[in-house]
């Protein structure tokens, strides 16, 4: 199948139709999938999907579709279609396509090697039986995706990846003994990654792995505030990778179209301001494994750094969000951030903390327009006089998540690099525990 | 329909072969920006093949001919050998009875694009010119709509159709205080597509009206105090609350992974005003917001009784978990898209109406909160659930008093549900989100008022 023809053909439709401006977007992907299902392997699977998107606009009325079937016949009927639904649409002059990108990016495995999967989840399986007995692995991945993109704009832009790489993820929960005798589950937890090169470490290994599943053995017994630490307190938080990451996505979301175009950004005046600790720093990474550095809008995503000691350092809205509220373009990739690491030990760190909590994610709704939130902590540990000590349960933490980012107080030498991000662990200070 | 390559072989000790087609509309309106506006149609033809205890899984995007199906019914049938080399195991019975039947959706002629941009301009319109001082509007509208061709080695055969619609409606202003963003959020959804609801102004003004009065509240909103609470969670709540208290933790393949509902079948894990079902496709003679007639393997769905006046009555089963853990299939295995396989869903999960009044509820409570919005939930193997509060009102005295800000509800679902002491008579349905696990899915929830006691995050 020749990606390029076909959305060569699908840009000479939108032009037949009369479209001032189009983009399509053809992408086939093939995924072969080795699963594991309480703690035994269970499924192999072999996906393909196709996807075709286009964009057109007449007149700065706006429409996009998107469609599995890449036939000569559904493109011509697409774009009619499309020119129908952006005919009902309002004109809107900040709609436009990118002009003269050009990007051709080809990396990693583009074969399934089913010899490598299988030995990865006897890794994983292994591991468990040796370490971590008690713990079940309720649903296991190891995965080999190949991913052949190409984006045309009617502004001469052409972008095209083909990328290939392995993922591998586990979820599941321990069970054992409580101090009563009686049987008791742990939460249950998750982590994972992508990589270009599965034989280059076992995976068990990898992407924090075997520490979550270590983690978990050791969180069947658990406690709450109350007996832990004898009723409410304002604490500290020692963040792990995993929660870091969803606290950064908040961020991310801040400097985003929505935020940006509805005035909810908390940041749209504040570029070249310091609106966190001086200790984060927060760069892409859009050569991370399965990721293109192009934008979804047809832009070529130069590197990019976000926070530069604590300074916001860009707003990234898409070329519609800068056309719309005069800010500067600032194309990103889908995924590729990591966060620098730190100078201080994660020991030290949490040898620092006089009261609080290893937090290992964080469950809780989005937070409020003004950064305002509360969640469980999950997969979390007490920390009292800088020992950590028993599992926490049914424990809230109460807070702003940029009021956090401000209040970092170290961040650890360690990383975790799952391939998407690469985050180090955080200690936060002035956190309301219930 | 799948025609061909559905017979069970030596080979094969069970087959199923599925035509999916995923139609979905969405289009986002920023202070009457049309921001997105996006049609899509996935579709595709998917075999699982079961052999010597294993399964091998294969899709396709097509129409679903004669060739593709062949070719991944071949597909699914390597890998299900091809696992073989984990050694021996025992083949599975999946057990159950094999449905054939067509269920189709019919509702209104669909809305085109230009009507769908009409509506919500006349919302924005409307909000505009209602509330002058809202700082900025949003209104989402979508749909989508899921064909299923199925076939199996068992003898099914069927079709089955899921449509439901939303409707986003959200308000920004300026926290009173300090200024800063405030909003809130009215969800809106309906079996159908965006035809089948009334999205006109002069429909909405009272739900919009209410929105409008609770923004202007929560401008004014005092922070919650965190510990356990005395909580009267309205009816919008229930639904969430037994989803993700007691739904997740009774599904089929979460009970197997170790849940703490796995020991529990037979013990009271709730007040006994309490009853909780994932209802398949009738309630009241009504059919329901997502009615499920036979699910993605071929069984008959029907209703599952998942607490029976505060005992554990029963789990959510495929064939795979009925079979592991001794029970009957309840028809609750749903894939979402095409390329995805069937795993345990709940379809319409909701709590029993009682006999109580929410105002009574309300009146009853010396000191705690009414919990009104909320925003999405998670649950945990171990019952502990939480789910985000967008709006929700202190209680002093039997009477309402400030708006509190965001803030989340948690605990353990059976010592929520234990502490129930009040179940309203009224009935909410909701179908606006998704329920999410390996892969996301459509379903409905829904419930009374409760009063019980629960932990609330604050200062």
């Amino acid at each position: 199948m020749n990606l390029q023809h076909i959305a060569e053909q699908a840009l000479a439709a939108l032009r037949q139709e009369g479209a001032d401006a189009s983009q399509a977007t053809v992408n086939t992907s093939a995924l072969t999938e080795l699963n594991i299902t309480h703690s035994e392997p269970s499924l192999l699977r072999s996906t393909q999907n196709h996807k075709l998107s286009l964009v057109g606009i007449w007149d700065g009325r706006k429409a996009s579709t998107e469609l599995s079937d890449l036939s000569p016949q559904s493109l011509t009927a697409a774009a009619r279609a499309l020119r129908g639904d952006a005919a009902a649409a309002p004109q809107d002059t900040a709609h436009a396509v990118s002009s003269g990108q050009q990007t051709a990016i080809t990396r990693g495995p583009m074969e399934a090697d089913l010899g490598a999967l299988t030995d990865a989840a006897h890794d994983i399986l292994d591991f468990r039986v040796k370490a971590t007995p008690t713990m079940n692995i309720e649903e296991g991945a190891v995965s080999h995706i190949r991913s052949e993109t190409q984006m045309l704009t009617s502004g001469g832009s052409h972008l095209q990846s083909t990328l290939g790489w392995y993922g591998v993820s586990v979820f599941g929960t321990a069970r054992g003994p409580g101090p009563d005798g009686q049987m008791r589950t742990s939460s249950f937890n998750y982590t994972g990654g992508e990589t270009e090169d599965l034989r280059a470490a076992p995976a068990s290994g990898r992407f924090g792995i075997s520490n979550m599943m270590q983690e978990l053995t050791r969180s069947v017994a658990t406690q709450g505030v109350a007996e832990c630490f004898g009723g409410k307190f304002v604490g500290d938080v020692v963040l792990t990778p995993m929660a870091v990451a969803t606290l950064l996505g908040w961020l991310q979301g801040q400097v985003g179209d929505m935020a940006l175009i509805s005035g909810s950004s908390m940041y749209r005046e504040r570029v070249g301001e310091m609106v966190a600790s001086p200790l984060l720093s927060l760069a892409s990474r859009f050569d991370a494994p399965g990721v293109a550095a192009m934008s979804a809008d047809g832009f070529v995503a130069p590197p990019l750094q976000l926070l530069q000691a604590g300074r916001l350092q860009a707003l990234t809205p898409t070329l519609y969000g800068s056309r719309k509220t005069g800010l500067a373009h600032v194309p990103t990739a889908s995924n590729g951030w990591e966060l620098a690491a730190g100078a201080t030990p994660l020991a030290d760190i949490v040898r620092g903390v006089p009261r609080g909590a290893v937090v290992g994610r964080l469950s809780m709704g989005n937070p409020a327009a003004n950064g305002d939130f509360s969640g469980i902590i999950k997969n979390s540990f007490a920390i009292d006089g800088g020992a950590v000590g028993t599992a926490l349960s049914e424990t809230m933490i109460n807070g702003n998540v940029a009021q956090m980012l401000r209040d970092v107080v170290a961040v650890s030498t360690e990383r975790i690099d799952t391939g998407g991000w690469c985050m180090p662990w955080v200690r936060v200070s002035g956190l309301h525990f219930s | 329909m799948p025609q061909t390559g559905t017979t069970a072989t030596a080979a094969t000790d069970y087959l199923e072969t599925r035509r999916h087609e995923l139609r979905k509309m969405r289009m986002l309106m920023i202070d009457g920006n049309l921001t997105t506006n996006l049609r899509s149609l996935e579709g595709g033809v998917s075999a699982r093949a079961h052999h010597g205890g294993y399964w091998g899984f294969s899709s396709v995007p097509g129409a679903g001919g004669p060739e593709q199906v062949a070719q991944v019914v071949h597909q699914a049938r390597s890998n299900a050998q091809a696992m073989g080399r984990f050694g021996a195991r025992s083949t599975l019975a999946l057990p159950g009875d094999s449905y054939v039947g067509e269920h189709r959706f019919s509702g209104k002629t669909e809305l085109t694009p230009a009507e769908c941009n009409e509506r919500l301009q006349a919302l924005h319109s409307f909000c505009k010119q209602r509330y002058p001082d809202v700082r900025s509007t949003r209104f989402l509208l979508a749909d989508e709509h899921h064909s299923k061709w199925l076939t199996t080695s068992r003898g099914g055969q069927s079709l089955s159709s899921i449509q439901r619609a939303l409707c986003y409606v959200t308000l920004m202003s300026n926290n009173a205080d300090d200024g800063s963003p405030i909003e809130l959020s009215h969800p809106i959804s309906w079996k159908g597509s965006a035809a089948d609801g009334d999205l006109s102004p002069e429909h909405l003004a009272p739900q919009i009206d209410l929105l409008y009065q609770h923004l202007q509240a929560k401008r004014h909103a005092v922070p919650a105090r965190g510990g356990m609470q005395t909580v009267v969670l309205a009816p919008a709540l229930a639904g969430m609350l037994a989803h993700e208290a007691m739904g997740h933790p009774c599904e089929g393949d979460i009970v197997l992974g170790g849940a703490v509902t796995a020991g529990l079948l037979g013990q009271r894990v709730a007040s006994e005003l309490v009853s909780m079902v994932d209802i398949a496709h009738t309630w009241k003679g009504q059919e329901v917001m997502m009615p499920v007639y036979v699910d993605d393997e071929g069984s008959p769905a029907r209703d599952a009784v998942l607490i029976d006046k505060g005992v554990l009555s029963g789990f959510m089963h495929s064939r795979e978990t009925a079979e592991r853990l001794g029970q009957a299939p309840t028809g609750s295995a749903r894939a979402y898209a095409p390329g995805d396989e069937p795993l345990v869903r709940m379809r319409n999960t909701v709590i029993l109406p009682g006999t109580s009044s929410l105002d009574t509820m309300v009146a009853g409570v010396d000191d705690g909160y009414l919990l009104v919005k909320t925003g999405n939930g998670q649950a945990d193997s171990t019952t502990e659930f939480m789910f985000s509060v967008t709006l929700a009102y202190e209680i002093k005295g039997g009477k309402l008093g400030s708006a509190i800000r965001d803030t989340t509800v948690s605990g353990s679902a059976i010592k929520v549900l234990q502490s129930v002491d009040a179940v309203s008579d009224d009935m909410h349905w909701d179908a606006a989100g998704y329920c999410g696990k390996k892969q996301p899915m459509v379903v409905s929830m829904g419930g009374p008022a409760l009063r019980a006691r629960a932990h609330l995050g604050g200062q």
